[in-house]
């Protein structure tokens, strides 16, 4: 865990309902990991707390944030972050095929492990369900399968991508999150026989006043006891999650 | 710069900083490593703990609010036990004293939660966490027990708002010292539009302490502990004026963990403060913002004789 001074170099519109900015680039953040995040304070922000921002893109000269389009942000403006927060999706060794799901969010989350998984040849489908179907996808790499589904969980060919996927990555909506994970919980057991361990996870995203571990406002029940959404997440298998 | 924040019963509390994290901020210890110079602090004031094991709430814990923070935890913690065997080697390697914050709901848990942490050497003290709608009477009670079992040097934590007789109160009974206070309560909507209850931690708490600090100071004999709204040295500082003996930081330190260590390094004397255009005998190094603020207020003016 570091604290870094980044820039917010330009502020791109992607899209109508959010911005892209670039930050300056920082060594300690090349090792930023698809799950992991930055827990961002903006001089000059009348923001108590610190934001969680997902990269979605990392390199050497820039690193870029995906945030909604209703926040403003300027460029040369000072960022201070925390990083990095969390651990990286724990992907299987023999991956082929990853699902990934937004329920009533955007995707970003996710969005920073589809350049991994396209390197290494695995398939990659992004299903956009509820009011994430309002979410637009032209900056996102072609080679991606987009389906657009409903609030009620139906999407096209629901029960093929459901079954060619070795691993499924759900976020959904931060105010109604254990809830939503328990209606998905429910529909994945009525899509599949049995939902073997690491297979179906979720990317929690409660809000974090700390990122360290230390608040303990963003504790989860698991079957084996509690643990930290900033420090062991976002990503938990939900088959080991106590949803209640 | 040694203060003995706690009055000298049967063991008393030493600091070299007087400045310490509140409970509920800091985690159990080296949460924070990475980050904050412990040994720059006064002290580590852990996570609330329980006698027996508390679950976190269910629901929303964080609300962010126009200027500040509520948060409703449910105070989870695995047990006096578990949290001491779990800690105890670390705490034991701590280049800071450990206060150990204790949360009891009665005197028999004060008293039960005592002769636990009696055992424990690597504990240097307790701070008493007490429920905010206790009578004085059943607060001195419970101080009391606590004292009987433990030789411990003992903060008590006080509820929001209340007054001196009540601080009065656990201090006859006991206590080494106060805190003033704990974060008050609120309630708040939520992202969902669900109302939620819990502990407000905000700027503006800061000036409704300070009054509180400043007139029970004056009324109780063991020192005041100045706790909320601190989010710069200037803050503490109030505190220290008002007559605090130290101070807690409490949401400052999740949303810039460095200023902990900033406002423990300006108060313990390890800022070196040189005034621009000071003669070399007007500074020193290791004379922090305070001490020359101390040195200006005390030096003699022309009116004096």
């Amino acid at each position: 865990m570091r604290e870094l001074i980044l820039n917010i170099e330009r502020v791109r519109r992607v899209n109508e309902t959010h911005q892209h900015l670039i930050l300056s680039a920082d060594q300690a953040l090349l090792n930023l990991k698809a799950g992991q995040s930055l827990l961002a304070h903006v001089e000059g922000s009348s923001a108590y707390l610190r934001e969680q921002w997902f990269p979605i893109s990392i390199s050497k000269s820039e690193v870029v944030v995906e945030r909604p389009a209703d926040r403003l942000y300027m460029p040369a403006t000072t960022v201070h972050v925390l990083s990095m927060i969390g651990q990286p999706f724990r992907y299987r060794r023999t991956l082929r095929s990853v699902l990934l799901i937004a329920y009533n969010t955007s995707p970003t989350p996710l969005l920073l492990s589809i350049p991994a998984l396209l390197a290494n040849q695995v398939g990659v489908t992004l299903v956009l369900l509820g009011s994430a179907a309002s979410y637009k996808t032209e900056h996102i790499a072609p080679e991606i399968e987009v389906i657009i589904g409903d609030a009620d969980f139906n999407w096209a060919n629901r029960v093929t991508t459901v079954g060619w996927a070795d691993q499924i990555f759900i976020t959904v909506d931060p105010a109604d999150e254990l809830a939503s994970f328990r209606k998905l919980w429910a529909l994945f057991n009525q899509l599949r026989n049995e939902i073997p361990k690491a297979y179906l996870f979720g990317v929690f995203q409660p809000i974090l006043p700390c990122g360290v571990g230390a608040c303990g406002a963003c504790m989860i029940r698991t079957k084996s006891g509690t643990t930290f959404a900033c420090t062991q997440g976002p990503a938990f298998d939900l088959a080991e999650m106590h949803l209640t | 710069m040694s203060v003995t924040v706690t009055r000298s019963n049967k063991s008393s509390l030493t600091i070299d900083t007087p400045v310490m994290p509140a409970a509920g901020v800091f985690g159990y210890g080296d949460e924070y490593r990475d980050l904050i110079q412990l040994e720059k602090l006064g002290a580590l004031v852990t996570n609330p703990v329980t006698v027996s094991a508390w679950s976190p709430s269910s629901g929303t814990r964080v609300v962010p609010l126009e200027s500040g923070v509520l948060v409703h935890t449910g105070l989870p913690n695995p047990g006096l036990n578990k949290v001491i065997n779990t800690y105890r080697s670390m705490w034991s390697r701590m280049p800071i004293p450990v206060v150990l914050h204790l949360v009891i709901t009665n005197a028999e848990e004060a008293k039960r939660g005592a002769a636990r942490i009696e055992e424990e050497d690597s504990i240097t003290a307790v701070e008493l966490g007490i429920a905010d709608d206790l009578e004085a009477s059943e607060a001195a009670k419970q101080v009391a027990a606590f004292v009987e079992a433990s030789e411990k040097a003992l903060i008590v934590r006080l509820p929001f708002g209340v007054s001196a007789d009540f601080a009065e109160a656990v201090i006859d009974a006991g206590a080494g010292a106060v805190v003033l206070y704990a974060p008050p309560r609120g309630t708040a909507r939520d992202a969902g539009g669900r109302l939620v209850s819990g502990r407000v931690y905000s700027p503006i708490v800061k000036p409704l302490v300070l009054r509180s600090v400043g007139q029970i100071v004056r009324r109780v004999n063991a020192p005041v502990i100045g706790a909320g709204g601190i989010h710069s040295a200037a803050d503490a500082r109030d505190y220290l004026d008002a007559g605090a003996v130290a101070v807690q930081v409490d949401s400052l330190t999740w949303i810039n963990p460095k200023m902990l260590e900033i406002i423990a390094r300006d108060l313990g004397g390890l800022v070196i403060t040189q005034p621009l255009g000071a003669l070399p005998d007007e500074w020193n190094p290791g004379m922090g913002e305070t001490e020359r603020r101390r040195r200006i207020s005390d030096a003699p003016t022309k009116e004096d004789p």
